[in-house]
């Protein structure tokens, strides 16, 4: 009995590849595009950084420019309820009672207030 | 019970006492924030040299600079309420349309350009100050003189 043998010029090759289309562009593009995208905006970000420390600079100089003035107001104000405490305590009590050991001038912690509202 | 009545402190801490005669008077600024954020590089234009005086002094009075300062404190108060006074004399309508830009937009400079262009160029025609930023980096528009600003929201 003749042995069953391979047909004449050999089997079809077996389909194991899948035969789609390949969509869309070479990787490379995908790649150099999202760079291309990632730099602009980068270089954006970058501007913008740089205007707002510009500004950042413009607004405390306008602050230092200030400050002289509001200081000089707030320091003769603070003179000037000091001056009235003292005087005030020197009429109700006849002494002026250094509260500190220095001369430097100390904020008030605690004012003396009148026991009714005059104002 | 002998308990005192409880007593806000803030509400009874009005003392109008004015200061002694031998301190010379002067007059307060008396401006609100955005006007004062809107003149304040004319401020330190004319007043450089006596804020610098003033703050040097600040520095040296070893603490007592409330009191010893308050000279050099009244030419500073002097010397910027001057400079409001001119504004308000000269720029008055640039003044206040750029301040109210400021009050009407977080008092952020950016948002205010155009105004702040009118302004500038009438203090610098007819007061001869003029608006630098110091520190800005070489070769770079200064902000203010740019054309298109990048935060503004308008």
């Amino acid at each position: 009995m003749p042995q069953d043998m391979p047909p004449v010029g050999g089997y079809d090759p077996v389909q194991y590849k899948r035969n789609l289309p390949a969509r869309g562009f070479r990787p490379a593009v995908y790649l150099f595009g999202t760079a291309a995208i990632m730099a602009f905006g980068f270089y954006k970000v970058g501007k913008g950084i740089r205007e707002h420390n510009e500004l950042a600079r413009e607004k405390m100089w306008a602050r230092i420019y200030l400050i002289p003035a509001l200081q000089a107001e707030e320091d003769r104000d603070q003179v000037r309820r000091y001056l009235a405490d003292r005087a005030r305590e020197k009429e109700l009590l006849g002494t002026e009672t250094r509260v500190y050991n220095s001369d430097r001038f100390v904020r008030p912690t605690f004012a003396v207030t009148p026991e009714h509202v005059t104002k | 019970m002998s308990a005192r009545q409880p007593r806000f402190n803030q509400h009874a801490l009005y003392d109008t006492t004015p200061l002694p005669d031998s301190i010379p008077k002067v007059e307060e600024l008396g401006a609100s924030s955005a006007p004062l954020l809107s003149a304040a590089y004319f401020i330190g234009a004319r007043c450089k040299d006596y804020n610098d005086d003033y703050m040097m002094c600040k520095t040296e009075a070893n603490g007592r600079g409330e009191f010893d300062c308050m000279k050099e404190g009244r030419k500073v108060t002097r010397c910027a309420s001057s400079v409001i006074k001119d504004l308000n004399e000269h720029c008055l309508t640039e003044f206040r349309t750029h301040w109210q830009c400021l009050e009407n937009h977080n008092q952020q400079l950016w948002n205010c350009r155009s105004e702040e262009r009118r302004l500038n160029k009438c203090v610098f025609d007819k007061l001869k100050l003029e608006k630098k930023i110091p520190d800005t980096p070489k070769g770079e528009t200064p902000v203010h003189l740019r054309g298109k600003q990048i935060f503004s929201t308008h």
